[in-house]
């Protein structure tokens, strides 16, 4: 399968790339950032809104730093994986990314920025076609959602990466740069509920890197995550849960977030804050499991069922809670 | 020089032989010898050497009629396949690889509705782009094509109707891919869109618009494109006898092949007006036919020319619609045309297993004996036919052993829907209803309190017998590879012992080892498959074969027989098997036909030869030919070695006056079957079995299961290559994990195909795939090569019914519907808890087992069956024993023929058409050509 033409451009600095991005602002030409690729070349191959450029990002050394407190966006998911500062838990999330030839190609920042999938749209032209095109397609042709038809406002594609609930679970924040300057944000406000927009990244701007906060040495917890295989597929749901404090006497501090659920992923702050309000150890890890069941709200446009994904995501919640009941 | 002589001169051939090492490949070579002062020549091993002809090597099956014929080389020996160094240093050249000069790039305009009428095609716009250089629509080629004769329903683009999504309407040649992609979008096709049907059981009704219309012989106004009814033995008396009884209702996905390499097609037309088409074809023969038939052009005007086969398994078996487009698209534009999926096409073309819904019921008497087996099969054939009349009767007959029946009654339909066309896919036709057949014996030897191995092997046919639907079945290894999977599994110590969530499970496998009828001719007249030899003063020799090595290894295969035949290394055998234009016909890899029919013919050409050696020896040393064999390019006396002349000695004798040695070589399936309606299908010269033993954890919170190790035995006749047939055995296993787990077409509610691609269709990743303990059982059959027969389809069938019911092992709860994906476990496992009042589900609890009087009487039965087989096995003076006689009839005579309540029935009666079954309402209707008699 052919990919359509575009050109690629190589800034050697992230100001470089700022200004490239604004050069073709200016002269109104649209382009995508590209980092490992493993995400936006397939649906490149799937003539899946593609762009006339592509800003490369692969030449940028400030934007490869690794250390315990600052993940640069060009730092590759194996590096990640095996970086000897990165938090056990993200370590775990980190190796269960797809597939390890994946991992080497794949960027956090791309991990983060991973555009939404659907049934309806990772699919071929002809493909699309074959069912009057899609929403979230940028075909110009004003196509209904296939997912829940009749409602044209949302796109319900699903966010599938798994780095961003446990990123979110420490309390990591982003740090933004475009041509206006830089901003950063706590990571669980950068998304956002739309399966086409996805996240609050505005024209030319870009992830640079994350940062975790100091403390995260003392938050501990689990990932789990759900799929057919055990490589290659994107998570079905996807349950982080992080901790501070021993198990004898519950934690002090309790953070729960899910992907491959919703458009974006969630941090689960209400009902984290219910279970610690309270806490009476299997019991309420049983009840906080079934609040996060209640609070996310799949649709039918991955592999397995929303009903199934639901109730699987009760089971990885109270899977990812062991550490907190071993005394 | 003189030591180094003397050292080649003693040690064994993998010692490098200064001068004879080919560089940069560092093979080396085997040079022939020049006789008793050979330094080349090997001692014959007597462990190669069967000891029907005075060798060491043990036959507790029997000595064979090729016993002779073994010269040590090579048969029996593990042995690379001879095209591997080809493949992994990346020399091997598949379809796309072929690039001549002045190649154009095709494309496919494909339908985007399931179901339309086409209007009008414009194609003024593409052609005016420029670097188009052709287009062609269905009305550039408007005859009907189809792999069996009988059932021709394909065109090479649609010529009035798109019949599925994705169905081709035309096709662009243009200078480079983007032009042509460019192209596709610039042709206009107006349509008029009609009711699609996706459901099977839609197929079933009449319809204002059938998929496809067959005139006089069209079934009512419905879309079923073939039923199929059959009952054999004691039907009215099976209900009465049974003591348990398993029904159940089966749901299985379709699945495709999932082959490696996507269809890509090059063809081209020399000066002299002769068309080349290079394509990965597992039948090369019917593709020629059939591109004779829609270029309308004699088949000598065409040269088929086999690439490597970036692996097929029943999905390149069929003579494609887009092979014909390149072949019109070159001639349009007189230049060469090359054509490649994508995967997606690859889907869209399809030929996958049918989806399939079956009822399969089972009875047992009171004594464990199988009474009675009604199969009822709808399947889903989606466009096209295909191979679907095939498939239609293989769904029923193909479980009719390995086990003894009291009757056998089948229902069977295939339905036209909206869908890329079914077709053949490993293990054809047989896999669905057999893992059903096999769940079903778990399930009966439950409520009969017995060990399911033992009820099995209580039930077992005899080598030498005949099924109830009339199959000859000669060798069988299906009690051996029951006892050895029991025994190397720890079976007894596992089976219901096991804790929640861990469980083990069997399942056995029948398949056909070559298709007894060629799907073309009259197999009276025509061979099955011909091998020509050629050789000359190297003496090497060229086999010249049109079996189709589609990496399963049949050139290995006829190399070996050639070069064991002839006592020669198999360095010294050159096989020519890629175009028709030099390969003798053979009709091609399926039905798992070719080591069985095409080493045959290997053989047979090669006695030939052998017999000229033999005789030039003869005149050079005047010794008795009686006594004279061939070892290691070497003609000698057994009894006094030292007499004797070299491989090459007797080569240039036999050649004086007349030049190279040429031979042909042919195998005929011998006369066979009975005589109903649909007796062929099923027929082979023989048929392999298997048992798998399956071990798998089920996490009974998610319903994830995963297997943890297989036990897989399977009779292949004699292993001429152990290597290649632990290789199929292991390659089986995880193709049928697939379909087991995790393999679906899954297709949404408007009927588009919702994974056509190979992220989310799940293939097992290296993570899912088990431990597998290839076991190889050797039963001799009477007519196999060297006592071969089929190992490449039937090690399919029985991994699906091992993990079905060792999942019930592990957590009591039992499948309908395939791929049990954890979604559908985890339900079963729900709905279990809930009928059980268990709030946890790690709180159920594992079936168990407690056994009836009836274990005994099985287990008696079978130690006496047991020595019942082993004499039969290697008696000569043998009896007939036809299925039944474990009912008490007269094992010598066909039941039918002395017993009016076995009275065979090929249509049903009025009685059986008040209710139905659901395939069986197929014959509801009435074809059209007798409507008239009916009114």
């Amino acid at each position: 399968m052919k990919m359509p033409p575009f050109k690629v451009l190589l800034p050697k600095s992230l100001d470089e790339a700022l200004l490239m991005s604004q050069e073709l602002s200016d002269s109104e030409e649209d382009f995508d950032w590209i980092a490992g690729g493993t995400d936006l070349l397939p649906n490149y191959k799937w003539h899946i809104n593609v762009k006339s450029h592509v800003i490369s990002l692969s030449s940028i050394p400030e934007l490869r730093e690794l250390s315990e407190s600052h993940i640069g966006a060009m730092v590759s998911i194996s590096e990640l994986a095996e970086g000897a500062s990165t938090h056990p838990v993200l370590a775990k999330a980190a190796n269960s990314v797809a597939s390890v030839l994946i991992r080497k190609s794949g960027t956090v920042g791309g991990n983060i920025c991973l555009d939404t999938r659907c049934y309806w749209i990772n699919q071929s032209e002809t493909w699309r076609e074959s069912i009057d095109w899609c929403h979230k397609c940028d075909c110009g042709t004003d196509a209904d959602c296939r997912v829940i038809p009749n409602q044209n406002t949302l796109c319900v594609a699903t966010y599938q990466a798994d780095l961003a609930p446990v990123l979110m679970c420490l309390g990591a924040k982003i740090h933004l740069a475009s041509p206006k300057g830089v901003r950063s944000l706590p990571l669980c406000e950068f998304f956002e509920l739309d399966g086409m927009k996805r996240n609050i990244l505005e024209k030319g701007e870009l992830v640079t890197h994350l940062t975790i906060p100091e403390d995260s040495a003392e938050w501990h917890g689990d990932y789990q995550k759900l799929r057919q295989r055990d490589s290659w597929d994107f998570p079905e749901a996807g349950v982080a849960v992080l901790w501070r404090g021993g198990p004898s006497g519950g934690p002090e501090s309790l953070r729960v977030a899910t992907t491959g659920l919703e458009s974006i992923p969630s941090l689960h702050s209400e009902e984290a804050k219910e279970a610690l309000s309270r806490w009476r150890g299997a019991e309420t890890v049983e009840d906080l499991a079934e609040s996060i069941r209640k609070a996310v709200k799949p649709v039918q446009n991955t592999w397995f069922s929303p009903a199934y994904r639901r109730k699987m995501v009760k089971v990885l919640t109270k899977r990812a809670c062991r550490g907190l009941l071993v005394i | 020089m003189a030591k180094e002589e003397e050292d080649g001169g003693t040690s064994g051939s993998g010692d490098e032989i200064i001068g004879y090492r080919q560089q940069p490949g560092k093979i080396p070579f085997s040079r022939p010898g020049s006789g008793g002062k050979n330094r080349f020549s090997e001692t014959t091993d007597p462990e190669m050497i069967p000891s029907s002809q005075g060798g060491s090597l043990e036959q507790p099956w029997g000595p064979h009629k090729h016993d002779e014929l073994v010269s040590g080389q090579i048969i029996g020996k593990p042995t690379a396949l001879v095209d591997s160094s080809w493949k992994v240093t990346g020399r091997a050249h598949y379809g796309d690889d072929v690039r001549l000069p002045g190649e154009l790039i095709g494309r496919i305009v494909r339908s985007p509705h399931h179901y339309a009428r086409i209007l009008s095609i414009d194609c003024s716009k593409a052609l005016e782009l420029p670097g188009v250089i052709s287009i062609a629509t269905g009305q550039d080629a408007k005859n009907r094509f189809g792999v069996l004769p009988v059932t021709k329903d394909e065109h090479a683009m649609a010529v009035e109707k798109v019949r599925h999504a994705g169905d081709l309407v035309a096709c662009v040649a243009a200078i480079d891919e983007a032009t042509a992609r460019e192209a596709e979008r610039l042709i206009e096709v107006e349509y008029e869109i009609l009711e699609p049907i996706h459901d099977m059981r839609k197929g079933l009704e009449d319809s204002e618009e059938p998929i496809h219309d067959r005139g006089n012989y069209h079934i009512g106004e419905s879309n079923i494109q073939k039923r199929v009814f059959q009952e054999f033995g004691d039907i009215s008396g099976m209900s009465q006898k049974s003591v348990a009884s398993h029904k159940k209702s089966w749901l299985f996905a379709g699945v495709n092949h999932g082959f490696t390499e996507p269809h890509a097609v090059v063809a081209d037309w020399d000066p002299s007006g002769r068309l080349t088409l290079y394509t990965p074809q597992q039948v090369p023969h019917y593709l020629h036919r059939a591109l004779a038939d829609v270029l309308e052009i004699p088949m000598h005007q065409i040269n088929v020319h086999r690439t490597f086969v970036g692996g097929g398994f029943g999905g390149k078996s069929d003579p494609f619609p887009h092979e014909m487009c390149a072949a019109i698209l070159a001639r349009k534009s007189g230049r060469p045309v090359r054509i490649t999926f994508d995967r997606e096409e690859v889907y869209w073309v399809n030929r996958g297993r049918h989806p399939s819904r079956i009822e399969m019921n089972l009875h047992a008497d009171k004594e464990g004996r199988i009474c009675g087996i009604e199969t009822d099969a709808l399947i889903d054939g989606g466009a096209f036919a295909s191979f679907g009349h095939v498939t239609t009767y293989y769904n029923g007959v193909l479980h009719t052993a390995p086990y003894e029946i009291g009757a056998f009654h089948y229902t069977g339909a295939r339905v036209w829907t909206n869908k890329p066309a079914s077709g053949a896919m490993r293990g054809h036709g047989a896999v669905n209803s057999r893992c059903a057949v096999e769940v079903g014996l778990d399930d009966l030897a439950e409520d009969l309190g017995v060990d399911p191995i033992t009820l099995r092997l209580a039930n077992l046919l005899p080598p030498h017998s005949s099924t109830i639907t009339g199959f000859r079945v000669t060798s069988i290894g299906m009690r051996e590879c029951l006892e050895r999977v029991k025994k190397e599994s720890g079976w007894d110590k596992k089976f219901r012992k096991l804790p929640l969530g861990k469980g083990i499970g069997i399942g056995c496998g029948f398949f056909i080892s070559g298709s007894g009828l060629p799907i073309h001719w009259d197999p009276n007249k025509f061979p099955h498959a011909t091998v020509h030899l050629k050789v000359d003063m190297d003496g090497g020799v060229t086999v010249h074969t049109g079996a189709a090595d589609i990496g399963q290894g049949s050139d290995t295969v006829v190399a070996q027989s050639v070069a064991e035949v002839l006592g020669l290394p198999l360095d010294m055998i050159r096989v020519k098997s890629r175009d028709s234009d030099t390969s003798p016909v053979d009709l091609g890899s399926y039905s798992s036909r070719v080591t069985f029919m095409n080493a045959n013919a290997a053989i047979s050409a090669a006695m030939q030869i052998r017999d000229e050696l033999l005789d030039a020896t003869v005149e050079i040393t005047g010794a008795e030919r009686r006594g004279l064999v061939i070892g290691d390019r070497r003609i000698f006396l057994k009894g006094d070695p030292a007499v004797g002349v070299s491989y090459l000695e007797a080569l240039h004798k036999a050649q004086e006056d007349r030049g190279a040695l040429v031979s042909s070589g042919a195998y005929r399936t011998p006369p066979m079957g009975r005589t109903h309606k649909g007796a062929a299908a099923g027929l082979a010269p023989a048929y392999s079995f298997s048992a798998y033993v399956a071990e798998v954890t089920v996490d009974v919170e998610t319903g994830q299961t995963k297997v943890d190790k297989v036990w897989a035995a399977h009779d292949c006749g004699k292993a001429l290559n152990p290597l290649a047939v632990k290789g199929q055995i292991i390659g089986s296993c995880h193709m049928g994990m697939g379909q087991v787990l995790s393999e679906e077409m899954r297709y949404s509610r408007n009927g588009n195909l919702l994974n056509p691609d190979l992220l989310d269709y799940k293939i097992p990743s290296v993570h899912e795939m088990p431990e597998v303990v290839p076991i190889i059982v050797e039963s001799n059959d009477p007519e196999g090569p060297f006592g071969a027969k089929e190992a490449g389809e039937g090690p399919l069938l029985p991994i699906l019914p091992a993990v079905c019911n060792a999942v019930y092992d592990a957590v009591g709860v039992r499948t309908s519907e395939l791929p049990m994906t954890p979604e559908k476990v985890f339900k079963m496992i729900e709905k279990r808890c809930r009928s059980e009042g268990v709030a946890d589900p790690t709180d159920l609890e594992c079936p168990s087992l407690e056994h009836s009087d009836l274990q005994t009487i099985l287990k008696k039965r079978s130690d006496e069956h047991k020595s019942r087989d082993r004499e039969r096995r290697l008696d000569e003076e043998r009896g007939d024993y036809y299925n039944g006689a474990l009912f008490g009839l007269d094992p010598s005579t066909p039941p039918d023929e002395v017993d009016p309540r076995w009275e065979v029935r090929v249509t049903p009666d009025e009685e059986y058409l008040v209710s139905p079954r659901l395939a069986g309402s197929a014959w509801k209707h009435t074809e059209r050509r007798h409507l008239e008699d009916v009114k």
